[in-house]
């Protein structure tokens, strides 16, 4: 009997060390479009495991609660999973995330009802140490702020709240000051100047927190925040796991942060943009989704490589307005493939080659002609003009200026008065870029933010390699 | 308003200003054009070709000029066709005024409002008025063409069953529009292509057609000016630049210069010695030629091969050797700039607009333009 004791509690550690190491393989195999889905379900069976592993521990109080959360909770997650579309993936993940740092948070409120009986219910378990104190501190505010952040970032991605940055001057030092009046309590927490009572005021604040930060980002900058909660829920969590000497927590809950942060730093330098102008950029006037002189009227739609594949799936007439940011990416290989792909599900596939595309005279000429596009293929701007109001989907790859619709009307502009590709003519224009960055002549585009038009965010050969495969499904 | 397009007279000009194509253009705008007979022989037109579209063909050349109000031509007209230019008349041809005081000045005595289209702004809606990039893309082509005809081998790569041949090793300095479209040749024909500038920004461009950018050290930030033409070098900077370079000419088989900076001569990028490193049988294409040459040897005009057994090629006006396409793109851009400049029948040589100030070099008997009086010592008005 002796020897089960021991051994039960022993099992439920080699259960923890298996998830643990399952996670860290998951992300890892998450890295690749080939390994990424046996990365999640390996990252799923090691979560399954920690449940296992958390359930025969042998201090549940009352399994009827288990058993509620767990049907509750599964039936949530599984009615999401069918029923909300993968377009609206960042959504899910709001959600998802936010709620895992209630949960974090929560328990930090448990714990400290628990250990520190602020509320005078009657002690049940020892007081906490000094350092328990201050990691539950960190979870709870982390917890709360992760949570009401989350839900903010859903808002503004549903559209329930305008996705434009909500700014006021001062804005970034009344941020700053209430989290370091948040990191204050903890601290005096932590020393004992403070009372127990002041865990809910640091509740309290950092709810607010979580809407105050999230509020001055602008929608198509989302993506990086969601990653930046993510990267705080992930805290949130080891910091749990600290509060609960809980090893498989702080694990996940480490990784969970440091791979949000790299991706949120990995995000910012695709938009050509550092982490402090996405979250605090917005104030001061900067719009934070424009770099360069000027401002655009409206928000660019992003879209994902499957999205547009989708969308290239159905076209009947497709033209491809290449640019320098094509040369620049070397994809024209890529292109081509993605024409050849179209052509073959009877799609018509041009290519509107503008005069001064490029960075010399020819330039597209000289690499497509590389890769193999058929000379017939290519048509000049003025023969091709007329035709994008009949082209389901215009595909630009990394021009800018050749097809900025300023140029037709913005008498104060560089290129106004250049002819350009009607591109805004088309049903649809995807267009693919590093970031929102001016072309050569220094503007903004309007094109990227009509309502016909998307960007797909990335590298030029890496989307258009993407866009191959998917077509070839 | 009369439009005359005369033959050209320099010795070699093959190109004319005008093509049926913008004699359509220039006749559906309301200009009559007049067409010297045998203008467009040289190009492969025939006067037919020109009436067919809508120009008067006139065999007298003090007839055709006479009456003249605008006329085009490639190069300056020489001082016997200039006497025949009433006064007043707008010209529109390439005149290099930065560094043709003599020619600006005569211009302005006879009261000729002349354009150089080698002075067009460089804005985006320009670009279908400049002439120099037009030219330098068919030298940049050309330049290829020259060096693999003058070298002992082929350009690619190839592996036979008699053995196998290397790939050309080819060094584009410069690499603006000239330099990019010969880099861009040299790959289509199979070498292992080099490009170098001084501008940095440039070193995408350059991998943009599949070359590789030779990173010498001390790439200097200040290299390009507001225009994007590179600025001149301060001798220290060349002395280095030299030195750095000579290791890699020594494996090149063929060198292609294009340096060149806007009114001044062409900078030297090859010193004797550096040439004497370099292989024997190796070329070297100098597109700089017309400035002094980018290397210390070339002889303009003319090709040798040196002691050390480099051929060295100094063309001048390449484009003239492809006049069907030089004077296709040359016609168009003066046709392009015309069309911009004449409204309602008349051109406004008062006008503020950027490109007419840029361009205009002369009017109402002086020198009209900034930057040209500056260089001619010209500061009160």
């Amino acid at each position: 009997m002796n020897l089960l004791a021991e051994l039960v509690p022993m099992s439920t550690e080699w259960l923890y060390l298996a998830a643990a190491a399952l996670f860290i393989i998951g992300i890892r195999d998450l890295s690749s479009a080939e390994t990424a889905r046996r990365g999640n379900l390996l990252a799923a069976t090691g979560m399954l495991l920690a449940i296992v592993g958390t359930m025969q521990h042998g201090l549940i109080v009352k399994w009827e609660w288990i058993a509620v959360g767990m049907i509750v909770g599964g039936l949530i997650g599984l009615l999401m999973a069918v029923f909300m579309p993968m377009t609206a993936m960042p959504e899910r993940i709001s959600i998802v995330n936010g709620l895992g740092g209630a949960a974090s948070g929560l328990v930090g409120i448990c714990e400290v009802i628990r250990h520190v009986n602020p509320l005078g219910l009657g002690s049940t378990a020892p007081g906490f140490s000094a350092f328990h104190v201050g990691v539950a501190g960190l979870e709870i505010m982390l917890g709360a702020l992760t949570f009401t952040g989350s839900m903010i970032a859903f808002a503004k991605l549903r559209g329930l709240i305008t996705s434009k940055p909500m700014t006021y001057p001062g804005q970034n030092i009344v941020n700053i000051t209430w989290f370091v009046v948040m990191l204050g309590l903890i601290c005096g927490l932590v020393t004992g100047d403070l009372g127990p009572g002041f865990f809910f005021l640091l509740a309290g604040m950092a709810l607010l927190f979580g809407v105050m930060f999230v509020l001055p980002i602008g929608g198509a900058d989302m993506p990086v925040v969601i990653a930046m909660l993510n990267a705080y829920s992930g805290l949130a969590a080891a910091a749990t796991g600290f509060v609960l000497s809980n090893k498989v927590l702080i694990i996940a809950g480490a990784l969970d942060g440091s791979s949000g942060l790299l991706l949120s730093l990995l995000m910012c330098r695709a938009m050509n943009r550092s982490l402090p102008n996405v979250l605090f950029g917005a104030v001061g006037g900067a719009t934070g989704s424009v770099a360069g002189g000027g401002e655009l009227q409206g928000e660019p739609q992003s879209i994902s490589t499957v999205e547009a594949a989708e969308r290239l799936f159905d076209a009947r007439r497709v033209i491809i307005v290449p640019g320098y940011g094509m040369a620049a990416a070397g994809a024209h290989f890529a292109v081509r493939e993605v024409a050849d792909l179209l052509k073959e599900r009877g799609a018509s596939v041009k290519y509107a080659i503008h005069p001064v595309a490029g960075r010399m005279p020819g330039h597209m000429n000289v690499l497509l002609a590389d890769a193999n596009v058929p000379y017939d293929d290519l048509v000049e701007m003025d023969e091709i003009n007329p035709e994008f109001s009949d082209t389901d989907v215009v595909l630009v790859m990394g021009a800018n200026d050749i097809c900025n619709p300023a140029a037709r009307t913005a008498e104060g502009s560089p290129i106004y008065g250049m002819p350009i590709l009607d591109v805004d003519h088309a049903s649809q224009v995807i267009v693919i870029k590093r970031s929102m960055s001016p072309g050569f002549a220094g503007i903004p585009n309007e094109l990227f933010v009509a309502s016909n038009c998307a960007m797909l965010f990335g590298d030029g050969k890496q989307v258009a390699e993407q866009l191959v495969e998917t077509l070839s499904l | 308003m009369k439009v005359v397009v005369p033959r050209e007279l320099a010795a070699g000009e093959t190109r004319v200003a005008a093509t049926p194509r913008t004699v359509k253009r220039m006749d559906r705008a309301g200009l009559a054009v007049h067409v010297e007979s045998g203008a467009g022989a040289a190009s492969g037109i025939t006067d037919k070709e020109f009436s067919e579209s809508g120009a008067t063909i006139v065999e007298d050349r003090a007839a055709l000029l006479s009456g003249s109000e605008i006329v085009l031509a490639v190069k300056p007209p020489d001082a016997a066709t200039l006497e025949q230019i009433p006064s007043g008349a707008v010209l529109v041809a390439t005149l290099d005024p930065l560094i043709e005081h003599e020619l600006v000045k005569q211009l302005a005595g006879h009261g000729v409002s002349a354009f150089s289209l080698d002075m067009v702004p460089r804005i985006a809606r320009a670009q279908s008025m400049d002439v120099l990039s037009s030219m330098s893309t068919l030298s940049g082509y050309q330049a290829v063409l020259l060096a693999s005809m003058a070298l002992p081998g082929i350009m690619p790569y190839l592996t036979t069953a008699a053995g196998t041949l290397h790939p050309s090793k080819v060094l584009v300095l410069g690499a603006g529009v000239a330099g990019l479209q010969a880099i861009a040749t040299a790959r289509r024909l199979g070498a292992l292509v080099w490009g170098y500038d001084i501008r940095p920004a440039v070193k995408e461009q350059v991998e943009s057609l599949g070359a590789e950018f030779l990173e010498l050290i001390d790439m200097s930030a200040d290299a390009e000016d507001a225009g994007g033409y590179a600025r001149e070098q301060s001798q220290d900077q060349a002395a280095r630049q030299q030195q750095a370079m000579t290791a890699h000419l020594a494996q090149m088989d063929a060198v292609i210069t294009t340096a060149l900076i806007p009114g001044r001569p062409a900078p030297i990028l090859l010193t004797a010695e550096m040439v004497s490193a370099m292989k024997p049988g190796s070329v070297i294409v100098d597109l700089a030629a017309e400035r002094g040459g980018n290397c210390e040897l070339t002889r303009p005009g003319g090709s040798f091969t040196s002691d050390s057994g480099v051929t060295i090629l100094g063309p001048l006006d390449l484009p003239c050797s492809v006049p069907a396409h030089a004077s296709l793109m040359y016609a168009n851009n003066v046709a392009n700039f015309l069309l911009y400049v004449c409204r309602d029948g008349r051109i406004d040589v008062e006008s503020d607009d950027e490109v007419v100030v840029g361009t205009l070099v002369t009017s109402g008997g002086r020198v009209v333009h900034d930057r040209i009086r500056e260089v001619l010592g010209q500061t009160e008005s």
